[in-house]
């Protein structure tokens, strides 16, 4: 299995070459509001927390909350060997940039940074960051949790989980609650 | 125009699994509420195992495809992908 995201593996037809959106080659894409302090990143290469922090640190924040999402070794008892990403970006940033807006209006935060890795993401590195700012604790651990919930529920970006069996099977995040259960009454 | 009119298709998880690609052009001006037809009848069996939990955007915006694809319109759906747009078929995402 070579590193290459799934775009690139499947592209064959040289009559449909990839839009530069598309193409990982200009990646990163950066989204930043300084007005509001969002930063929006997707990107192929490793995330780096600490560097994420110091996007929302401020003066005027009391409460710094970082989120990782980390690729877990196994689904159900299935040996995991690594996840595969793939996004739309012209949506996904989109969505992100709606999320991120409502956050910091809604919880009045000072800062607020979404961050999703694309292509490969190895056992035990982040897919996802998130960090939030805000003048007290309460608001920044809701949205915390709030901005993870809502770029499952919709940001377009998809995963794959390559199994160390060999097998490879695509996800979707409306069948499993935060806790890793099954949701009753959904597809599959 | 041109005989040779085409607009860019992209397909995403279950959607570029299923079709074994992950773009493509097609055929334009097409109306929305003829594309499934048109995927279905390239890809058969893809309308029930893919494309009815699917979402689908025309440049960055979603279409309404409960309009378009509204069961007992008499009429195609109002919606049509024009030379050079860029569609996009969004399954169930599975970001984070």
């Amino acid at each position: 299995m070579s590193n290459l995201p799934q775009q690139q593996q499947q592209q064959s037809d040289p009559s449909s070459p990839l839009p530069p959106h598309l193409d990982p080659i200009t990646y990163p894409r950066i989204i930043t509001d300084p007005t509001l302090n969002i930063h929006l990143t997707l990107t192929y290469t490793p995330l780096n927390p600490s560097n994420t922090l110091t996007h929302v640190f401020s003066p005027s924040a009391g409460a710094n909350v970082l989120f990782l999402g980390t690729t877990r070794d196994t689904f159900e008892n299935r040996p995991v060997a690594q996840l595969s990403y793939t996004s739309y970006p012209p949506l996904a940033l989109k969505s992100m940039r709606r999320i991120a807006e409502e956050a910091v209006r809604t919880h009045n935060l000072t800062g607020l940074v979404i961050e999703h890795r694309l292509g490969v993401v190895p056992v035990g590195e982040a897919s996802i960051a998130i960090a939030v700012s805000s003048g007290h604790r309460a608001a920044a651990w809701a949205a915390g949790e709030e901005v993870l919930e809502r770029c499952k529920e919709g940001v377009e970006i998809w995963k794959r989980e390559e199994f160390v069996d060999g097998g490879k099977c695509w996800r979707e995040n409306r069948e499993r609650d935060g806790e890793g259960n099954l949701i009753t009454g959904s597809k599959s | 125009m041109s005989e040779n009119a085409t607009f860019q298709i992209h397909y995403f998880s279950t959607a570029s699994a299923y079709t074994g690609k992950s773009t493509e052009r097609l055929p334009a001006p097409l109306p929305v509420a003829r594309l499934f037809d048109v995927l279905e009848e390239r890809y058969p069996g893809m309308r029930k195992a893919v494309l009815g939990s699917c979402g689908l955007s025309v440049g960055d915006e979603y279409v309404d495809l409960d309009a378009e694809l509204g069961v007992g319109q008499s009429s195609e759906g109002r919606v049509v992908i024009k030379e050079g747009e860029e569609v996009a078929v969004i399954p169930p995402v599975s970001s984070g």
